[in-house]
């Protein structure tokens, strides 16, 4: 995570130039399916007003701030303005049911005549038809993030006892003199790498369909590095009716039990994964 | 299980979320980050900071310019070549080019308009191939293992002129399916043929009258020594056509090798040795009758089973045991020729095997002057 990187102790924020501060903007928390006109209080990053601009049917849950991004140093000041993001979209999410969130430090700016406020409005005018289908898309689902981890060494260990090829391997070795032996122990990590890596394959393959049947739609994202010596073999978003997770739950309590295995079971999540794209 | 939101490892997968993810807005409308549109930069490293970005030069040069010429260049719509004529279909594909010693798959977007079918390089605007579509006869599928190791479908179209043109698109099937589709359209004749023969300049120039090539392959061939010349490996191109074998030497453009099928006797592989660095190559060796003395002609390529198989099949010759296989010595662990370390023993290590052992005593016994 980028955020970990050591910076400086000190809380700065970058200024703003003179020429961006004249300029307005409106930071964008989410679309919502909602044709309300409310003020949501002073929830917003460093306590800013909340309130929604509406068009027809929908609206953007917005702040007003200069039109320059949020950016600092400091990765503490970072973190708690992207979980007040997420907090303002969670309450977004659970007054109108059905939101398109947007990722942090999105802000619309306010070039042209009408400002920024015109322009929010412009742009959910241009985008009125994709953002209605995104939002019958994802429309009383939530998502949920799904990582299997391994511990390879459990794994690798499992491995030498099942795999014909390596269990030879391991017994030519102990008739070898020491020179080669020292070879053929080579011979053999690779070969319990390549068999680890035809196992990862086969238990994502596998694991994908058990999961797949539980999920309304399905990311693959990229795997992460895990800690305590595990590796994570698959990292999933999926997107699932509100409360319907009991049947995925029980699916991943079977792959939990696996020796060697572990998942990590998060959400729900506002469909973050599956409104972007085109 | 249940789901978890509060604990520090949801805490990494909400961040990667609001971060990395999210309804996407036009970049223009967004403010952007030394000149930047904060989306699909590296969001992590805006956060870090500007002045941290520039410190470091995160993208703003690249990126700046990268964008510019994507932007520039998505502009172009349609290319000037085929304005005014109807697009029935824009595909990524390439062709393969072949002219003299250069030959090469040519990368593009393949357009098929209503009158023409044409390879547009949109980067560097150059029209890489092109042909009416009144002009072609037909065309075949073909598979090909490509360099990849994946068999992959090329269309061979057959033009009029008698020329061969192979392309490869992104989904070669539709390219083809569109193609037969407009060409009746046209009330163009259409010609599908089940492939077309290897149109291969090479093998074109010496095959004779009736002469069919039955399988051919990259292959190196031990050319015997020539006055001061000692014998090398050379690379060419092996071919067996159902008159005879013969092999084309690239460098020299000529068929430096050939036998006619019936002095062919036999073929084998066996490894061997064939320089200092290649030290364990499998070699196939023709063995043939030219009338007057048994010889061997040595060859070295892939899928050499495969040509053993061949040959033999069609010169009806036994497959014969090889002489010279290799093995590693027991003490040493080094490489050499299995009869080599029977009867000699070990070069570098001076291993003898026991059967020689008792062999070099009895003899040196034998050996010893009578008294």
């Amino acid at each position: 995570m980028v955020l970990e990187r050591q910076h400086s102790d000190k809380t700065r924020v970058v200024p703003a130039t003179e020429a961006l501060v004249k300029e307005e903007g409106r930071y964008v928390y989410c679309v919502a399916d909602a044709a309300e006109q409310v003020n949501l209080g002073e929830i917003g990053i460093d306590g800013n007003e909340v309130y929604t601009i509406p068009y027809r049917d929908i609206c953007a849950v917005v702040h007003n701030c200069p039109a320059q991004p949020y950016q600092s140093d400091d990765q503490e000041v970072v973190k708690a303005w992207v979980m007040t993001h997420q907090k303002v979209v969670d309450a977004a999410w659970e007054r109108w049911g059905t939101v398109l969130p947007l990722s942090f430090d999105t802000i619309i700016k306010g070039e042209t005549d009408g400002g920024a406020e015109r322009n929010v409005k412009d742009w959910l005018k241009q985008e009125y038809e994709g953002l209605k289908s995104r939002i019958e898309k994802v429309r009383g689902k939530a998502e949920y993030g799904v990582q299997v981890f391994w511990d390879p060494r459990v794994i690798a260990e499992n491995l030498t006892r099942t795999s014909l090829e390596i269990r030879k391997l391991d017994e030519e070795i102990r008739l070898k003199p020491r020179g080669l032996a020292y070879m053929y122990r080579q011979k053999l990590e690779n070969s319990i790498k390549r068999e680890m890596e035809t196992k990862a394959d086969e238990c994502f393959k596998d694991f994908y369909t058990r999961i797949r049947k539980h999920a309304d739609d399905i990311r693959v994202e990229k795997t992460k590095k895990a800690e305590a010596g595990l590796q994570m073999i698959m990292n999933l978003s999926c997107l699932i009716y509100k409360d319907r997770y009991a049947e995925l739950g029980k699916e991943l309590d079977n792959i939990n039990q696996l020796e060697g295995f572990s998942v990590r079971f998060t959400g729900p999540w506002p469909p973050y994964s599956f409104v972007g794209g085109a | 299980m249940e789901p978890t939101r509060n604990s520090h490892a949801t805490l990494v997968d909400l961040l990667d979320r609001v971060l990395d993810k999210g309804l996407v807005i036009h970049a223009d409308l967004i403010i952007s980050v030394a000149g930047v549109p904060l989306i699909g930069v590296n969001l992590r490293a805006a956060l870090a900071g500007m002045e941290t970005m520039l410190k470091y030069g995160v993208m703003k040069d690249w990126d700046e310019r990268t964008r510019a010429w994507e932007s520039e260049h998505r502009k172009k719509k349609e290319i000037s070549v085929v304005s005014g004529e109807e697009i029935i279909l824009d595909m990524l594909g390439s062709y393969y080019y072949s002219e003299s010693i250069y030959t090469a798959w040519r990368m593009g977007r393949i357009y098929l308009t209503g009158k023409r079918l044409i390879l547009y390089h949109p980067s560097f605007e150059e029209v890489l191939f092109e042909t009416p579509l009144e002009k072609i006869k037909g065309a075949a599928l073909e598979t090909e293992k490509y360099f990849t190791g994946k068999e992959r479908a090329n269309l061979c179209l057959l033009l009029k002129s008698g020329d061969v043109v192979r392309l490869h698109a992104l989904d070669t099937l539709k390219l083809k399916e569109a193609l037969e589709q407009r060409m009746s359209t046209l009330g163009l004749g259409w010609q599908e043929m089940p492939s077309l023969a290897v149109h291969d300049e090479r093998s074109a120039g010496f095959l004779g009258q009736g002469e069919e090539v039955i399988c051919s392959g990259k292959m190196w061939h031990l050319t015997s020594a020539k006055g001061i010349m000692a014998e090398s490996w050379k690379p060419g191109h092996l071919y067996l056509t159902n008159k005879r074998l013969c092999w084309w030497y690239d460098s020299e453009g000529r068929v430096g090798f050939e036998i006619p099928l019936d002095w062919f006797t036999g073929s084998m592989v066996e490894t061997r040795k064939l320089a200092a660095t290649l030290k364990r190559e499998k070699v196939l060796d023709v063995l043939y009758h030219d009338g007057q003395d048994k010889e061997v002609a040595s060859f070295s390529g892939d899928h050499l089973e495969e040509w053993v198989e061949t040959l033999n099949e069609i010169g009806s010759g036994k497959q014969l045991s090889p002489a010279f296989e290799m093995e590693t010595c027991p003490q040493c662990g080094r490489e050499g020729q299995a009869n080599e370390l029977l009867e000699k023993g070990c070069r570098y290590c001076g291993w003898v095997s026991p059967r020689l052992k008792r062999q070099l005593r009895q003899s040196a016994l034998e050996g010893t002057p009578k008294l």
